[in-house]
């Protein structure tokens, strides 16, 4: 067998290391670059402000877009109070009991769930049980629950990471339990909060499975006017124009995916610019 | 010697729930307007009876029995408001903590909590306190930086004056000068007799030394319980339990 001096196994090492970062580096970049690059020329005011028109042959894409911020934001609406809340109740309130270890259980298994099953999940409770229909609101609750364990484990995390001398100090000084949380601890947690609730509604946004039967249109010719009407939104819009729609321009699909990838990379950079923010200004 | 007790300790017990008994049988009174010391190696206690006497020991699952009357209230009682208590007997701990603020809203913190409002009081509650503490002087032109912008023995004066600025009636000390340089310990030190005249003094001091130089009462823990206790002069010039004498001729400890 072969010794190598430990000079070439530190040279072989890092060759190794390193070749593996520019792997994973490389799929991205070229996926990127080549939508970006083949789409640019299908994104105009226009494209991104009209109607679809002659079957979605031509025209633009303003009721996906449209469509896909309106779930975001409901998703939002639901799923960051309910999130941030039970984060707080597990971090500062819960003992650690057989109960909390179901509740914890629960949440990491609800990551895990493909989001197909979401999607049936919601057809079944929310459209037909709970009578909703298809339809934004339904869509948006179904979102919420595929959103809400990833809020609430970074927001748990966040919140044991402040300091629990805080606390003690806090309550040394006469604060109530929730004083100190309100004043002391959601201050110093609140940009790993932001970064999880972004991390999550970007899921949200970029999912079509769980939207599928809840509340995706295939086409409307126009927009909605009610939480109780369907929508068009752009990943599920991206998948009709791509394969259910004979000669669809080649351009137009690639200008969807242009917009749809700006839309999540635009959360994921303000997620990475809000922990920066963070590390700067923590205290501790 | 004293007659005048602020605190009466009586049959004190204190347990954690991982089964260590960290007080056994404590009975002590604790005289107004002086520096009580609590001396004695590590793990005799002393943090622990500091923080039953204004039930932060609340948070933790520890199991009490006994009595601590301040003023005669048994602080154990089912109707005490825990919170009052808390703004009644306030407490400084071993390592500077200023909470992720100004310097100024470090002080002002438990007064608003309160519900105090009132720009004037407020302001006033600072110098006061900043006074009392013999901090202002170093941060009267800087109230608005963080307070983490302060050296550590800056911050301890600020822990200790934040806790002036709510006017407590008793004053608990943990180590506060264990982290400190000896300029910054003299200084907290000369403090305290200042403070002794208006409150009353619970202090765990950081060393032997320390307990001369500052005790009125001294009182010698050991294992949890009370080994011996007696003026400063008395208990350091002729004490009576063989333990005590081993512990501050250095023999142990």
């Amino acid at each position: 067998m072969i010794r190598l001096s430990r000079h070439h196994t530190e040279r072989i090492v890092f060759a190794v290391i390193g070749l593996a970062a520019v792997a994973t580096a490389v799929p991205i970049i070229v996926i990127v670059g080549s939508i970006f690059f083949s789409g640019a020329e299908a994104v105009s005011w226009q494209f991104l402000l009209e109607m679809p028109r002659d079957g979605m042959r031509s025209g633009g894409i303003w009721p996906a877009i449209i469509g896909t911020i309106y779930l975001v934001v409901g998703t939002g609406l639901i799923s960051i109070p309910l999130g941030v809340s039970s984060a707080i109740y597990l971090s500062e309130y819960a003992n650690d009991s057989y109960w909390t270890r179901m509740i914890r259980l629960a949440i990491v298994n609800l990551a895990g769930i493909p989001s197909v099953v979401y999607g049936l999940f919601g057809l079944g409770l929310f459209v037909l049980f709970l009578d909703l229909g298809s339809s934004i609101v339904a869509a948006c609750l179904t979102l919420s629950i595929m959103t809400i364990p990833v809020i609430i484990s970074t927001a748990e995390e966040a919140l044991r990471a402040v300091p629990q001398s805080f606390r003690v100090v806090s309550v040394g000084m006469g604060a109530t339990r929730w004083q100190t949380i309100r004043r002391v601890v959601l201050p110093q947690a609140l940009p790993g909060i932001l970064t999880g609730v972004i991390l999550g509604l970007n899921r949200a946004a970029g999912e079509t499975a769980p939207i599928l039967f809840t509340g995706a249109a295939f086409f409307l010719p126009k927009l909605p006017n009610s939480i109780f009407d369907q929508t068009m939104a752009l990943p599920y819009h991206l998948f009709v124009i791509s394969t259910q729609v004979p000669e669809m321009p080649i351009t137009i699909q690639y200008g969807t995916a242009t917009v749809l990838l700006a839309f999540v990379l635009t959360m994921n950079i303000l997620a990475a610019s809000v922990r920066s923010w963070q590390r700067r200004k923590r205290e501790w | 010697m004293f007659d005048n007790p602020k605190i009466r300790i009586n049959e004190l017990s204190v347990g954690y729930d991982d089964g260590t008994q960290a007080l056994s049988d404590v009975c002590l009174d604790i005289p107004e307007n002086a520096i009580t010391a609590l001396f004695g190696p590590a793990g005799g206690g002393k943090s622990t009876l500091l923080r039953t006497l204004n039930r932060l020991n609340d948070l933790l699952d520890v199991s009490i029995s006994g009595e601590v009357i301040i003023d005669d209230m048994n602080i154990f009682d089912r109707n005490v408001d825990v919170i009052s208590l808390r703004r009644r007997v306030g407490i400084v701990f071993a390592q500077p903590i200023p909470l992720p603020f100004s310097i100024r809203k470090n002080i002002t913190y438990g007064l608003e909590l309160a519900g105090e409002r009132r720009r004037a009081k407020l302001d006033d509650a600072v110098e006061g306190s900043l006074r009392s503490s013999a901090l202002w002087d170093e941060v009267k032109d800087r109230l608005d930086d963080s307070a983490n912008a302060l050296s550590g023995g800056q911050q301890q004066r600020l822990c200790i004056a934040r806790v002036l600025a709510l006017a407590p009636e008793v004053l608990l000390l943990d180590e506060p000068t264990s982290g400190l340089d000896p300029i910054s310990t003299a200084k907290v030190e000369s403090s305290l007799q200042i403070l002794k005249q208006d409150y009353t003094v619970v202090i765990a001091p950081s060393s032997i030394q320390q307990t001369a130089r500052i005790a009125d009462l001294a009182v010698f823990m050991l294992q949890g319980e009370l080994v011996e206790w007696g003026s400063g002069e008395d208990l350091f010039s002729a004490p009576r339990e063989k333990q005590t004498e081993e512990y501050i001729t250095g023999r142990f400890g």
